[in-house]
């Protein structure tokens, strides 16, 4: 069976479903102005849409607020055979959003002691790419990811991880990262919400943080490419990767990220 | 079957939840013609909403078959449900707790109408762990968490419970009465409503959890313990059940369910036949 195309799928009916999972978030309710910016839809075809989601009990009306809510029928919704989503499957689709929006290599990484462990990703197919190869286990200051890991785990986790790592030199690489550049960055990090690191002047990279529901880290994602291509590239391109991000991070906040394993997901 | 036919908008996204709410109760993933046959739907319009569904991850293909299972955005949503509940986050410290002293899984489950939703839960430290599942919804008397609210209601609420169920059209004799309300007696006179899964090894308690002004709102359950009612005390879940009553006492009004403006008999939710085994 071939994907959907636009002859074959029922354009209102697709509004209406777009405009319920703009509700998988940890947002407590929309109004229709609200919804219809958000998903650049005419206020007309919001309040169908969002009708005929209340008519089926999907979402309720607040009669105070005039905002709309999630309903109990939801929870029909549901199949004790199926798979939660993990981390991974929560992210494919906006690596995909960040890679076709850039065209640069994308990588999905957590934490794994002093580590950053590549778990998912998307090879650039353009000449010069920056390589994402699963599984692939680097020093947390080095990459842009890992340096948002350390921006975002406390001072006190940070003040550790130096030192037990301390000189900060990449292994593959040799290349080494002074403990007053490593805080220097950790400050802008923290400050900015985000990570950018140029690399030997000959490669950049964005890391953004994957925040749970806690306010701790899932993981980071980057973007990267070589300099030459993408340093002014990012500079255009910023506030959209961080409007995406804000849209991942409304779906990873509903889940703890030390679910795996210990609590129920 | 039934059509709404206000408007093409209505009709079309009927049958797509039509379609929707079948892939999501079946035991295995569905193709095109079961689900045609399944719904009275002709082929065109099952395969119209099934594309529709998958390109918003309302469903995905099982294993690159041309058959359909649960996608991942209805379980985002059921997850954005659970959040709005309060108890969802002031129970997770209490029950991480509490799985840490028992070494079992350890959960709440919350009254929504006359149905029990599973709203947190921690696993315990030990080999053999009882798996829950976080926005499970069942009938009250269906289980175990629902049993430790159902028997803390009063007899009022007990009658109209009944007949709330047996107008969800269960079968005669689907419900032993006499047997239920004799267990809910002794789980009133114990405190708590035990079980022994003697097939699996496991057994189970569940205390209720009170609000001032609502009465009994959720339940805690311990899966693993072997207890004893009128012999031993299950301290650790006695200290969580305080611990949450306490908490919900402070604002009493910020705990209740989303939906209490509802009346009770007016939430009726289609459960799956898996739950609450």
């Amino acid at each position: 069976m071939a994907a959907g195309s636009d002859r074959e799928l029922n354009k209102a009916t697709v509004r209406v479903l777009q405009v319920l999972s703009n509700f998988a978030s940890d947002v407590e309710g929309f109004g229709v102005t609200e919804l219809s910016q958000l998903l650049g839809m005419t206020k007309n075809m919001t309040y169908r849409a969002l009708t005929t989601l209340v008519e089926q009990r999907y979402l309720s009306r607040d009669a105070d607020s005039s905002r709309y809510q999630l309903g109990y029928r939801i929870l029909e919704l549901q199949n004790p055979h199926a798979i939660e989503p993990d981390l991974r499957t929560l992210c494919a689709p906006f690596i995909r959003r960040i890679h076709l929006l850039t065209g640069e290599s994308v990588t999905l990484c957590v934490r794994a002691m002093d580590y950053c462990v590549l778990i998912d990703g998307v090879e650039t197919r353009r000449p010069g790419v920056w390589r994402v190869r699963i599984g692939d286990v680097l020093p947390m200051f080095a990459l842009a990811a890992g340096r948002v890991m350390l921006a975002f785990g406390g001072d006190e986790a940070l003040v550790d991880y130096i030192g037990r790592n301390r000189p900060l030199r990449h292994p593959r690489t040799g290349e080494q990262v002074s403990v007053d550049e490593l805080k220097g960055q950790v400050a802008l990090i923290r400050e900015r919400g985000y990570a950018r690191v140029k690399r030997a002047s000959t490669m950049v990279s964005a890391g953004f943080p994957i925040w749970d529901l806690e306010g701790h880290l899932h993981g980071a994602i980057s973007v990267g490419g070589p300099a030459e291509r993408f340093e002014a590239q990012l500079d255009e391109q910023l506030p959209e990767l961080l409007e995406i991000m804000d849209e991942l991070n409304s779906r990873t906040r509903l889940f703890s990220a030390n679910a795996a394993g210990s609590e129920l997901n | 079957m039934a059509l709404d036919r206000r408007s093409a908008i209505n009709s079309s996204a009927t049958h797509v939840f039509q379609v929707l709410r079948l892939v999501s109760e079946a035991e295995e993933p569905l193709g095109v013609s079961e689900i045609s046959r399944r719904l009275g739907l002709p082929a065109s319009t099952v395969y119209r909403a099934l594309i529709t569904l998958e390109e918003s991850d309302y469903i995905v293909r099982y294993q690159n078959m041309p058959r359909y299972e649960l996608g991942p955005m209805p379980q985002l949503l059921n997850r954005a449900l659970v959040h709005r509940f309060k108890l969802h986050a002031s129970a997770r410290p209490v029950l991480r707790t509490l799985a840490e002293r028992t070494g079992e899984t350890a959960s709440l489950t919350v009254r929504l109408g006359w149905y029990g939703l599973r709203l947190a839960g921690v696993y315990g430290s030990r080999d053999i762990y009882h798996r829950d599942r976080l926005g499970e919804v069942t009938l009250l008397h269906k289980s175990l968490p629902g049993r430790g609210i159902l028997a803390f209601l009063d007899d009022r609420e007990r009658t109209a419970y009944r007949a709330f169920v047996e107008a969800q059209g269960a079968p005669s004799g689907a419900v032993d009465w006499r047997a239920l309300d004799t267990r809910l007696a002794a789980a009133r006179n114990a405190g708590l409503e035990h079980e022994v899964l003697t097939a699996d090894g496991l057994a189970a308690v569940a205390l209720p959890v009170r609000s001032p002004d609502h009465g009994v709102i959720a339940s805690i359950a311990i899966n693993g313990p072997v207890f004893h009612p009128g012999e031993d005390e299950p301290a650790d879940g006695l200290r969580a059940q305080r611990q949450l009553e306490a908490e919900i006492a402070t604002a009493p009004h910020e705990f209740h369910s989303p939906f209490a403006h509802l009346a009770v008999d007016e939430i009726v939710i289609r459960t799956s036949p898996l739950d609450g085994r």
